[in-house]
């Protein structure tokens, strides 16, 4: 349903980017700002995957061949998670977008869903890297990168524990994250977990294209 | 006057709202409406109503599945607007005509819509000045049919009856305890019945029972305690206590209680050694096995003598080309035999109904998709509809839960609550075993003070799991043995206070205000609503009603409902799953465990992919 789905052929070297984090967290604005330079007259709880391949609305005025971008907003509503299973297998980076603002309140539904991302199979088999994204950051209450990584990093600790034993009804914990005995720290995973700040509504998003740019082979 | 009207795509980003109408929305109506409604395949309601502090609103929706767009109008609760849902109609015909995909602004449309709101506010004068005002047909009068009380628990207090209303008719509405159609509830006496087919056949109405009328009217002036219902169990009075039944002159017998008193169990020659049957079937990985995916087949056999009407060929090339616009009549006769195939599966009637309706809902006016048939669209939509409903809203890892009770130095209380004879006592010791078999230190509550032999039950329980367990016996009052449960938990260190009560039945409102009291005295982490999968249509009264019981008699702003379901007698009904849905689509609640034998281990969790595909196929 969204507009510009042009995915024609299989692509054997993926260029999606996967959008994704809690509901509420500002992928819907990131994605229009990332594609358009402005979030338009604002945005409600998405019901449904925004997809498009576009070049990077900051980098249309460059000049010389750009590849066009694959990036699809997943809802984060907890109702529509299985989705993300359609798009992980073709994913060549994740944004893991966290609500900095709301973030405390957040902490566990936030750290699960991290944890579960980052245990999944095709997420760990292929290393696909994870940028933790940081939204909100204009506003003055809004945590700081370094705080969220820290709290973060101790809620999946303490998850790695409760869930060793356990597989969830869908979706198994295939694996299991950082080093038995070490405290958990984003540098143990396989794939490369790094953090930054953006804020969607200010369009504040330079970190998040770096991010993509990196990683989408043009 | 309408408060707003705006227009969003389904992935989110809003297109247009009406600048004229520039009220701030106070609170966040819309988000509420999508996470809580069209996300809950409720989408086939007629409308949504919303409560925020300093604002009462009612919305009403539409969509158009083929580009993906909806429409959604909010307006105050107490203006009965009746041209909402035309203006939605026309605005939507509108609208589809101007959107672009590529378009973001449509600043051109708000001219077009100040006209459509003209026209309709005019044309809702005429019907209004036209129609009597007098009685209106009582469509809604169906016997027996059950209201949502699961998912609304703010319009609460409209069922202490109104003396004084206007005859029967009038009463019927304002007893509506879940969906209270706008139009329907009317504090002024007006009558004007809006003409409007979707709200007619939306089965929402809830029942009209003059016994129940009388109930809630005494309800309303006296304590009920003598109010005599249906429950079969007489239960005994705090005042007056149980008299032996003197059959002849006979001299009186001793006393009849047989429970020991705690300082003999120490002495007791019953082996003690605890159980352990191994793994708990909840940590074990379910296979799922891939069938073939050939019910296709079979469905296309099914809906194929409907569709002769229309022809052969030309249904084919439709197929084929994929072009055509989904119409409901289209859309009726798959939606039909999915229905069957729900309730075969023992699906509640009502459920599967608003169910097809959502599903009717999210695809008409969408184009078929190239080589496909209507049934697989059909099947497809359905399908995804399920998974969602039966997709926990919310984390059901208990052990998460309980490991930050722990820190905070408090026990994790669960209270298990359902009607008679489901299995509440079996499964608490099966989850007592799971949790045993994770190093967590459990602890039962023996509140259910009513059952002959329930506190010896639990008791030969603990024995063999080595618990401790808290009891008082029989004939007290269950509230207060479980606080005193959770206070004697929190002294010696456990992690977890299981606590089961009386079966009761949900009419049974001497009964179920006792069990809110408990709930309310106690406020524990959990509710956990234990229905056994045997259970068909009576799994929605069962649980509609003892939601809306603990809302009700809970005094307390923020009631505590039902968190979690606990699904028993699994292993006996093959592949008729569907009390696990109907459940669950009711209550909005995470079916949590799954009891599927008589052993300690026999405890699962639901897997959501094989029960969809057992209920469709």
């Amino acid at each position: 349903m969204g507009w510009d789905r042009v995915r024609l052929f299989k692509r054997t070297k993926s260029s999606t980017i996967v959008l994704t984090g809690l509901t509420g967290s500002g992928k819907t604005v990131l994605f229009y700002q990332l594609r358009d330079g402005s979030s338009h007259q604002g945005t409600v709880t998405s019901m449904e995957p925004n997809e498009g391949t576009f070049i990077l609305h900051s980098e249309s005025s460059k000049k010389g061949k750009i590849k066009p971008v694959h990036l699809v907003d997943v809802p984060g509503h907890s109702r529509l998670r299985p989705k993300l299973d359609e798009f992980l297998p073709q994913a060549a980076g994740i944004v893991f977008v966290v609500d900095a603002l709301e973030f405390l309140p957040n902490l566990r539904g936030v750290s699960e869903y991290l944890y579960d991302i980052l245990t999944k199979a095709s997420v760990v088999k292929r290393k696909v890297p994870v940028l933790i994204c940081c939204n909100k950051a204009d506003k003055v209450t809004a945590h700081s990168k370094e705080f969220i990584r820290k709290q973060l990093e101790k809620e999946i600790d303490k998850l790695r524990v409760s869930r060793s034993g356990i597989s969830e009804a869908d979706v198994a914990n295939e694996f299991t994250l950082g080093i038995p005995g070490e405290a958990f720290s984003f540098s143990h995973c396989s794939n490369k977990v790094t953090i930054a700040e953006s804020s969607g509504l200010t369009g504040e998003i330079s970190q998040v294209e770096q991010f993509i740019r990196e990683h989408v082979r043009p | 006057m309408l408060e707003q009207l705006l227009i969003f795509t389904r992935g989110g980003l809003i297109l247009w709202t009406c600048k004229e109408l520039g009220n701030a929305l106070k609170g966040s109506p819309i988000d509420t409406l999508i996470r809580s409604c069209l996300l809950e395949e409720r989408s086939g309601a007629a409308s949504y109503n919303y409560d925020a502090p300093g604002a009462a609103y009612t919305l009403k929706w539409t969509f158009h599945n083929d580009l993906g767009l909806v429409f959604v109008a909010v307006y105050q609760r107490i203006l009965h607007l009746l041209y909402v849902d035309e203006l939605l109609a026309m605005a939507k015909r509108e609208f589809s005509e101007i959107y672009d995909p590529k378009r973001m602004n449509y600043n051109d449309f708000d001219e077009t819509f100040r006209q459509l709101r003209k026209e309709a506010e005019a044309r809702a004068e005429e019907l209004k000045k036209s129609k009597h005002v007098g009685k209106p047909v009582n469509d809604g009068k169906k016997q027996g049919q059950v209201k949502k009380g699961g998912f609304e628990v703010g319009n609460k207090k409209k069922s202490e009856a109104n003396d004084g209303g206007d005859g029967d008719t009038g009463k019927s509405y304002k007893l509506e305890n879940g969906h209270s159609n706008g139009n329907h509830v009317n504090i002024e006496g007006s009558r004007a019945v809006v003409a409007n087919s979707k709200e007619n056949a939306s089965s929402n109405v809830g029942a009209f029972d003059v016994s129940k009328l009388q109930k809630l009217r005494s309800k309303g002036e006296k304590k009920t305690d003598t109010v005599v219902n249906k429950g079969s169990k007489v239960h005994p009075k705090k005042k007056i206590t149980k008299k032996n039944r003197v059959w002849d002159d006979s001299p009186q017998e001793s006393k009849l209680d047989f429970t020991d008193p705690l300082e003999e169990n120490v002495n007791e020659n019953i082996e003690v050694v605890g159980t352990d049957h191994g793994e708990s079937m909840m940590d074990k990985e379910e296979i799922i096995s891939s069938d073939s995916e050939d019910e296709s087949e079979e469905v296309g056999k099914e809906s194929k003598p409907d569709t002769k009407k229309k022809g052969w060929f030309s249904s084919m090339f439709q197929s084929i080309a994929g072009k055509a616009n989904l119409e409901k009549s289209d859309l009726e006769p798959a939606l039909k035999a999915l229905k069957d195939r729900l309730m075969t599966k023992n699906v509640a009637e009502e459920i599967a109904e608003k169910l097809c309706e959502s599903v009717a809902a999210s695809l008409e006016g969408k184009k078929q998709a190239s080589f496909t048939r209507i049934s697989s669209t059909v099947q497809a939509a359905m399908e995804e509809a399920l998974v969602r409903i039966l997709t926990p809203r919310r984390s059901i890892d208990i052990l998460r839960d309980v490991h930050a009770a722990k820190e905070q130095r408090k026990p994790y209380v669960v209270v298990f609550v359902g009607v008679n004879g489901v299995g509440k006592s079996t499964n608490l010791a099966k989850v007592a075993y799971w949790l045993l078999q994770h190093e967590i230190s459990v602890m039962m509550a023996a509140c259910d003070t009513f059952r002959s032999g329930a506190v010896e039950q639990l008791r030969t329980h603990a024995r063999r799991l080595q618990i401790p367990i808290f009891e008082k016996g029989y004939e007290k009052d269950p509230a207060i043995v479980a606080k005193e449960a959770i206070q004697e938990a929190a002294c010696n260190g456990s992690d977890v206070v299981l606590v089961d009560t009386a079966g009761r039945m949900q009419d049974n409102e001497p009964l179920m205000r006792a069990l809110s009291k408990l709930v309310y005295l106690n406020n524990p982490d959990l509710v956990l609503f234990v229905g056994e999968a045997l259970v068909g249509n009576d799994a929605v009264d069962q649980l509609s009603k003892f939601n809306q019981k603990l809302a009700d008699l809970s005094t307390s702003p923020n009631p505590r409902l039902i968190d979690g379901i606990l699904l028993t007698k699994f292993d006996t009904i093959d592949d008729k799953v569907g009390a696990a849905l109907s459940m669950v689509y009711i209550s909005g609640a995470p079916v949590m465990f799954v009891g599927c034998g008589q052993s300690y281990t026999d405890l699962k969790k639901l897997n959501v992919k094989s029960i969809v595909k057992t209920l469709l196929k």
